[in-house]
């Protein structure tokens, strides 16, 4: 128990999509990211917020569906909820699928942490007929519950205040109680609990003697470590327990506990069926149907490219003229160095405002609206089969589509992909997906100089590519990953102000982080090039650039700072050319060349960092070194063909 | 019978899932294991996933090809 001045930590924990991260942000501002699919959150965020005048320190965990974990973003679930720092467990359900959400209540209610439920989506559970008893459900478990609808922040304010409350008092959970064999048995090895285990861990002993007879691997390591013939003890009593009920010696308690979750649910709540399909419904008949599906998906992102392409065009026309005449003026105030500083700074801001920013906001709503809807689980659904044949896996479009917005997420959202083999294929897939970074370079110069035409085209060409590299990285994986199973969530209505809230934290990250280092950038560039030390990064690169693809030997330098923040390719090149319209230096087919082998070699620096953290340095280099291969094999074939 | 063989619409009980301890924990997770009611909605094209509904919570997983050959089921009733 805490002491009064002491920081209170209260974990959100619940399996995959039940709205931790929603109230996490309803209570801390829009921190965390959130979507209509099972991981959406891989790592945990801590915030601190005040409530009754005590400082609390949030956390908003990973979903998991069980205590017994299959990938790495439900371990980091497990370990934080293990780790013995947690004072007060707020275990979030969705209340439309009680009857699931109910396994993790009871294992997390045998840990014996304070604990308080909050019924999520306590709106969609009535519309779907399922009406729940909270005050049974209080009194058969002895968690405080509270119906809660995170989405739009009702009932999050009581729902923290029980946790205080909970915080201060003792716990008076009602544990289940299995059948009178199983219970007598646990008592058996309570008793040879051994001490060694007792002083190194300090978990619940009826918990972890109930997951070591659930046969977790995890626990029987830890025990084994402390007592090898302990664990022998507990297997010993678990075949005798599945002889005795005839069942599966793994599955023996599993089983039991499911059936005691039946009871609780049967007890708890009644299940009126509606007539009618709800709209959601039946859009989502159309959309999980092959043909429709297909065409609805294929169609969608079509659109979404196009209008994020038009609108961006048209405000980047906008701005274009009063963009001009304020540097006509800027750049007349000062001269010699000063002015050549000022003209570098001046065509990274501005680039910022008048390129990257028009391009770059249509792109993050539309992506958001797909995270948002559900979406994303249904093109999982759809193309999983097809995905097979390259060697990858339906899981693996959820972190490929992210990485459309940016890769370094994308990369992150590979913890959810439960086999190594898959996980890696997937993170050195993501790096050749086209960020929103490189969609702005794509836009301004394929679109603008090339046409719709190209600019489609490239972006198949990308997949394509993609697919291939996949394709050749599973002949070396060859070991066979099982298969897909994923949750499919229901197709959920985007919230307007959480899409706002989506769209203007990461036009801020831009803001704040993208766009100053390519100001700066710019400065550089105009610095670098003063001194001539552009020269000779230049021609270090001019094999590659005027020797392979058949550009420019100048754009070298351009190149090379795309590893910084691929815009800057973009940025730079009316300073490196010397000219404002690209076209007039480069041709078609050079310019067709140069997107391609921006859109396909190193991504940019935080992806790097982000596979050395995700994966080891081997992974980082491999993947730096795949795709400068790959992006100087494709342009060069392109460059040579043209 | 397996899963993979179920038809469209039609509704059967698990009866038992082979395979290893860990792809049964795993569909555990998802409320799918022995004794459970389920329907098949739609196959996935390209010999694609199944997308399996479990008939108590309305939940919908979509299982791969492989994993329903390793989910027996019985007790098949056509809707």
């Amino acid at each position: 128990m805490k002491k009064p001045g002491e920081e209170l930590v209260i974990a959100l924990a619940g399996q995959p999509n039940c709205g931790k991260s929603t109230i996490f942000n309803a209570v801390a501002g829009f921190k965390v990211n959130t979507g209509n699919f099972s991981g959406t959150t891989v790592s945990f965020t801590e915030t601190k917020v005040l409530l009754e005048g005590r400082t609390i320190r949030l956390i908003d965990l990973p979903g998991t569906y069980s205590i017994s974990t299959h990938d790495i973003a439900e371990k980091v679930a497990r370990d934080y909820l293990l780790s013995g720092t947690v004072d007060v467990i707020i275990n979030v359900l969705d209340s439309s699928i009680l009857a699931r959400s109910l396994e993790l209540t009871l294992q997390l209610i045998e840990m014996d942490v304070p604990m308080v439920i909050a019924l999520n989506m306590h709106d969609e559970a009535v519309k779907k007929g399922v009406e729940i008893d909270v005050d049974k459900l209080v009194s058969l478990t002895g968690v405080e519950a509270y119906p809660i609808v995170a989405v739009q922040g009702s009932g999050v304010q009581e729902l923290f205040e029980a946790a205080l409350r909970v915080a201060k008092g003792n716990v008076r959970h009602i544990k289940p109680v299995y059948d009178k064999d199983v219970e007598e048995c646990i008592e058996r090895i309570a008793k040879r609990y051994p001490d060694a285990l007792r002083q190194t861990w300090k978990i619940d002993e009826r918990f972890v003697i109930l997951r070591l007879l659930e046969m977790d691997e995890e626990f029987e390591k830890m025990a084994g470590e402390a007592d090898r013939a302990f664990l022998e003890y507990v297997a010993e009593n678990r075949r005798f327990l599945a002889e005795m009920h005839g069942w599966p010696e793994a599955g023996v308690f599993a089983s039991h506990r499911h059936a005691i979750v039946l009871d609780l649910f049967e007890r708890v709540a009644v299940v009126r069926s509606r007539s009618k399909p709800s709209l959601g419904e039946r859009i989502d008949r159309f959309i999980i149907n092959p043909v429709g599906g297909l065409a609805t998906i294929t169609g969608l992102i079509f659109a979404m490219f196009y209008a994020s392409f038009s609108i961006g065009d048209f405000i980047s026309g906008l701005l274009e003229k009063p963009l001009e005449a304020l540097g006509s003026k800027v750049l007349g105030l000062a001269g010699g160095t000063a002015g050549m500083l000022l003209a570098g700074f001046y065509d990274g801001f501005t680039a910022g405002v008048g390129i990257v920013l028009p391009y770059l906001v249509p792109l993050l709503i539309l992506l958001s609206l797909l995270e948002d809807t559900g979406l994303l689980p249904r093109i999982a659904f759809m193309v999983d089969g097809l995905l097979h044949r390259f060697g990858l896996h339906g899981k693996s479009v959820v972190p490929i589509i992210l990485g459309y917005g940016c890769n370094v997420p994308a990369i992150m959202a590979a913890r959810n992909l439960e086999y190594e083999r898959d996980r890696m294929i997937t993170m050195l897939i993501v790096p050749f997906i086209s960020c929103s970074a490189r969609t702005v370079v794509i836009f301004a110069l394929a679109g603008k100089y090339l046409g719709a035409g190209y600019t489609t085209l490239i972006y198949l060409g990308n997949i394509a590519v993609a697919l291939a590299v996949s394709f050749v990285l599973s002949r070396f994986h060859v070991d066979v990953s099982p298969g897909i199973i994923m949750d499919v969530p229901p197709l959920r209505r985007p919230y307007l102000h959480i899409i706002f809230k989506k769209v203007w934290a990461r036009m801020l990250e831009f803001l704040m982080f993208a766009w100053p280092v390519i100001a700066l950038s710019s400065i550089v560039l105009a610095v670098l090039s003063q001194v001539g030390i552009d020269g000779i990064i230049n021609w270090v690169l001019a094999p590659v650039t005027s020797g392979i693809l058949d550009l420019p030997k100048e754009l070298g330098i351009t190149l090379f700072f795309g590893i910084f923040r691929k815009e800057l390719t973009l940025i730079m090149l009316n300073s490196a050319l010397n000219t404002l319209d690209v076209a007039s230096v480069l041709s078609p087919e050079q310019i067709l060349v140069l997107v391609v082998f921006t859109v396909l070699y190193i991504p940019c620096i935080a992806t790097v960092s982000t596979l050395w953290k995700e994966g080891g340095w081997k992974v980082a280099l491999y993947s730096m070194a795949l795709n400068t291969t790959v992006a100087i094999a494709v342009s060069g074939v392109i460059a040579y063909l043209l | 019978m397996k899963l993979l063989h179920l038809k469209e619409g039609t509704i059967a009980v698990i009866s038992k899932i082979t395979g290893g301890n860990g792809m049964a924990a795993r569909m555990a997770g998802l409320g799918l294991y022995e004794g459970k009611k389920v329907r098949i909605i739609q196959a996935a094209p390209f010999r694609g996933p199944l997308l399996v509904e479990d008939i108590l919570t309305g939940t919908r997983t979509m299982i791969g090809r492989g994993i329903a050959s390793h989910v027996e089921i019985r007790d098949e009733e056509a809707r």
